[in-house]
């Protein structure tokens, strides 16, 4: 996966970002989407997913100022592409390479059993979190893709591109 | 008049991340709004399902419909599984014989706030209600 911006890029956020600086991105992207002509089906699928793993960068990323998270959007002919790029810890990489690789090889139907199922069966983590995050993302994307790639011995770079299509909402 | 009114009733302030919350036993107003992706949703909740666990205890059903209204706009996963466990409180009242509904607003166009009403809908036993919006408000 390369991550460039040859679409149209409507949002970028690469700094710091905590839950005073989180409802700021919310309220641009929703305004900018709004503006783009994005209706609120797609535009919920859209901000709930920069919920989803804003908040996982939130409580999981690895705290490093020299590397901080990076949040962009960009609009497409094909869509609304949000990406979003944080340093983890070798041992997160390893949990999340096989998460990832267990959940994309899911149909539908059994991304939606495994949602139904943790949300009404499943435990809360110690961050409060339903570990639903990131099957919400893949589920509701379009397009979802992912990359783990070393930064150094100690941590690995964590890319998330999750692509929501517009024609299927139009 | 029902033990209900011994009850305090609860009122939470919304803000950018968290929902408006009125639990008001007297006037019958049960309200969440807003938006709802706290830090830590089961922190953020625990005090409401605290109240409404009291609640639930106390509360002697009588013949007045006691409606739940919920008008989200972005919520986060787990406060999408703490609404069901809130959920579960207003299915046990209503287990209790009080007549009672949920109202699950989403404006009309928002599918995906309807797919979220419809998942509650089949999960909890009490009547639960889609109410669809016209405007954007």
């Amino acid at each position: 996966m390369t991550v460039s911006y040859e679409n149209r890029l409507l949002f970028r956020h690469e700094g710091p970002l905590d839950m005073e600086v989180l409802p700021i991105i919310v309220r641009n992207l929703d305004k900018l989407l709004a503006e783009e002509g994005i209706r609120p089906p797609l535009r919920r699928k859209v901000v709930t997913s920069l919920i989803e793993l804003a908040q996982n960068i939130i409580h999981y990323a690895v705290d490093n100022q020299d590397y901080p998270p990076l949040i962009a959007l960009s609009r497409s002919d094909e869509g609304i592409t949000l990406l979003t790029r944080n340093l983890v810890y070798y041992s997160q990489e390893i949990f999340l390479q096989s998460y990832l690789q267990n959940l994309m090889q899911m149909s539908r139907d059994e991304l939606e059993a495994l949602h139904h199922n943790t949300l009404t069966s499943g435990s809360y983590s110690d961050s409060g979190g339903a570990s639903l995050g990131l099957i919400q993302v893949i589920f509701k994307a379009d397009k979802f893709e992912y990359e783990l790639s070393c930064a150094d011995g100690e941590y690995a770079w964590f890319t998330v591109k999750a692509t929501f299509f517009v024609k299927s909402h139009e | 008049m029902s033990d209900a009114t011994i009850i305090d009733r609860l009122v939470i302030e919304p803000t950018f991340t968290t929902p408006e919350i009125i639990f008001d036993p007297n006037n019958r107003r049960f309200y969440i709004g807003g938006n709802s992706y706290p830090e830590n949703s089961l922190k953020f909740y625990a005090p409401v399902l605290q109240w409404l666990d009291s609640f639930v205890h106390k509360h002697k059903p009588d013949k007045e419909l006691l409606t739940l209204e919920v008008r989200l706009e972005y919520f986060n996963t787990s406060t999408a599984k703490v609404l069901l466990d809130l959920f579960r409180y207003f299915e046990a009242l209503y287990e209790k014989g009080q007549p009672t509904q949920i109202k699950w607003m989403f404006l009309q166009e928002d599918t995906e706030m309807e797919d979220a009403g419809l998942d509650y809908q089949a999960a909890v036993k009490v009547p639960f209600e889609l109410v669809p919006i016209n405007e954007e408000a």
